[in-house]
């Protein structure tokens, strides 16, 4: 059933957005929720992470996030959520522990090899990070310049990506020229156009209007109804209210996972 | 193979928007390489004229074996046929020069008519004038001849010019040694300003390589704008060098040429050929990458 409704909404998301995000490259990893039987998308093993000598910013973290789900990581500033964040995205190593993401062991994985894997994971960082010495498409083209693809066709999946967060016709602006929720849909543009299996957010609506904040998470909730794994780190609770299907909460150290595994 | 051809070919347009993007401080660097790189290419075209003129000196000495003044009138064609038997080997050419003949020739000077017509007599030897074959170490096998033939009877005095092709020969080779440590020296100038260049670009491109590695770019991606970058300056530099030589030659060699004139030769100075230009050139552009890629590893570990 949740695979069937799966299904007719991707259908309907994928009417216009055919070109950035395949059928094929999506149903790759989206796989029926819920089973043990088949590879986790992302897997925390007794991680621990700390910073020199200070104490344990995470500890003891176990949890198991299956292909397509939507998962909002929440707790006070300071708690970790962004360094779980960067833990997933391969952007800082665990202290301690083992994590899987996509089904390859990124803490035995050697420094060369995590860029490929950084591929497959859309990465938005509370700051957007967005070049300001280009204009918009520019900002969208350097992942699809980063694997090196063709100029036509990279152009085509750059404005795809754009139309899709809604920013037509804002190719060519410089992203000093866009508001605040602008500039966080094109660094979202950014993340999924290299088609992601993963997307990692990191406060995306800190900032925002209520309004904006709420077009920004349905673009989020879009490329996860097609499958791409969603993980938000947020504390609104509002919004999580309105769209988490599954919670982390990070707070002190202490892990608690709304699926009922605490760790 | 496409997909890496676009990467480098977007690696290169990285690098020349980024050299374009300050266009004063791009220049300023380039002028100082190409200042240094001018100065190893002006040294090297003053070595490459002066080098065959010592050579031509050093390939074919003439010595002239001087008779005492009592000589008799056959002792030279004597000498002659002697040299010959005995160094045959070493001699190209041998021929004798009698003293009438040497005053007639001295006589068809202008300069000296006047000196020779007041004096009582002919005061000219006879002379025996050898060119000597081709060999190892000339200059040195013709000093050995000399002193062989200044022992024999009714030989007053053998001349040679040995002694300062020697000397010549000497500051040469010291200035071969000037010129490679000079070259040394500059290949430390350009190591040390793209090194600088690109350690002040990764600083300004900081937040564009840390998106790059976000968005999953390799480090070899991250690397390849400033290796072109650092090859490109080289390049530039070197290119631009041999016009600011080839321009300095211009003024150079005109007074040079008066300077020759008043001694009666032609001489000017002559950039070094084609080939060797361009093997400067490429070490130059090899030498910026390297520099690059030292520096771009040192400066972008965050």
């Amino acid at each position: 059933m949740k695979k069937q409704a799966l299904s007719s909404s991707s259908q309907r998301f994928m009417g216009s957005l055919d070109t950035i995000l395949r059928q094929d490259s999506i149903t790759n990893h989206a796989l029926p929720q819920g089973s043990r039987f088949h590879p986790a998308m992302i897997e925390f093993q007794h991680v621990f992470k700390s910073y020199g000598r200070s104490r344990n910013i995470l500890s003891d973290i176990n949890f198991r996030v299956e292909p397509g789900e939507f998962i909002f990581v929440s707790g006070p500033s300071g708690a970790g959520k962004s360094t779980l964040l960067k833990l997933i995205g391969g952007l800082e190593p665990a202290s301690r522990g083992s994590i899987s993401v996509n089904n390859q062991r990124i803490d035995k994985m050697p420094s060369r090899a995590r860029p490929y894997l950084r591929r497959a994971v859309g990465i938005i960082l509370q700051d957007t990070h967005l070049l300001y010495d280009r204009n918009a498409i520019d900002n969208v083209l350097l992942p699809l310049k980063v694997i090196g693809l063709e100029t036509g066709v990279a152009a085509t999946r750059a404005r795809a990506a754009i139309e899709k967060v809604g920013l037509s016709g804002k190719e060519d602006m410089n992203p000093i020229e866009l508001s605040g929720g602008e500039q966080q849909r094109l660094a979202i543009a950014r993340a999924i156009v290299n088609r992601p299996a993963i997307l990692i957010v990191d406060e995306p609506t800190a900032n925002l209007d209520q309004d904006t904040a709420r077009r920004i998470m349905d673009v989020f909730r879009d490329f996860n109804r097609v499958g791409v794994t969603t993980l938000i780190a947020s504390h609104d609770r509002q919004l999580m209210a309105a769209y988490a299907s599954r919670t982390f909460s990070i707070d002190h150290g202490k892990f608690i996972d709304s699926k009922g595994v605490a760790a | 193979m496409r997909r890496w051809l676009r990467q480098h070919r977007y690696a290169i347009s990285v690098a020349v928007r980024r050299l374009l993007a300050q266009p004063f401080s791009s220049l300023a660097n380039l002028l100082v390489i190409s200042l240094t790189l001018t100065v190893p290419i002006l040294g090297a075209a003053i070595l490459i004229t002066a080098q065959p003129v010592a050579r031509q000196l050093s390939v074919s000495p003439e010595m002239t074996v001087f008779l005492s003044p009592g000589a008799d009138a056959k002792a030279g064609a004597e000498l002659a046929q002697r040299l010959k038997a005995e160094h045959g080997n070493d001699i190209a050419t041998i021929s004798v020069v009698g003293r009438d003949e040497a005053l007639k020739k001295l006589r068809s000077n202008p300069n000296w008519t006047q000196a020779l017509a007041a004096l009582p007599s002919n005061p000219l030897p006879d002379a025996v004038i050898v060119t000597l074959h081709d060999h190892p170490d000339l200059a040195r096998h013709a000093d050995n001849l000399a002193t062989q033939w200044r022992r024999l009877p009714q030989v007053d005095l053998v001349q040679h010019d040995s002694a300062w092709v020697q000397r010549l020969e000497a500051i040469l080779s010291f200035a071969r040694i000037g010129l490679l440590l000079l070259a040394i020296g500059v290949a430390l100038v350009v190591l040390a300003t793209v090194f600088n260049t690109v350690r002040m670009q990764a600083l300004t491109q900081r937040e564009e390589i840390g998106v790059a590695r976000l968005v999953g770019a390799t480090e070899s991606f991250v690397r390849r704008p400033f290796l072109y970058l650092g090859a490109l300056t080289g390049l530039t530099a070197g290119l631009a060098a041999i016009v600011l030589a080839y321009l300095a030659l211009m003024p150079l060699n005109a007074a040079l040429m008066r300077l020759a004139r008043s001694y009666g030769t032609e001489l000017t100075l002559r950039l070094p050929d084609a080939a060797s230009l361009l093997l400067a050139v490429v070490v130059v552009a090899i030498l910026g990458a390297l520099s690059a890629r030292w520096s771009v590893t040192r400066n972008t570990r965050f």
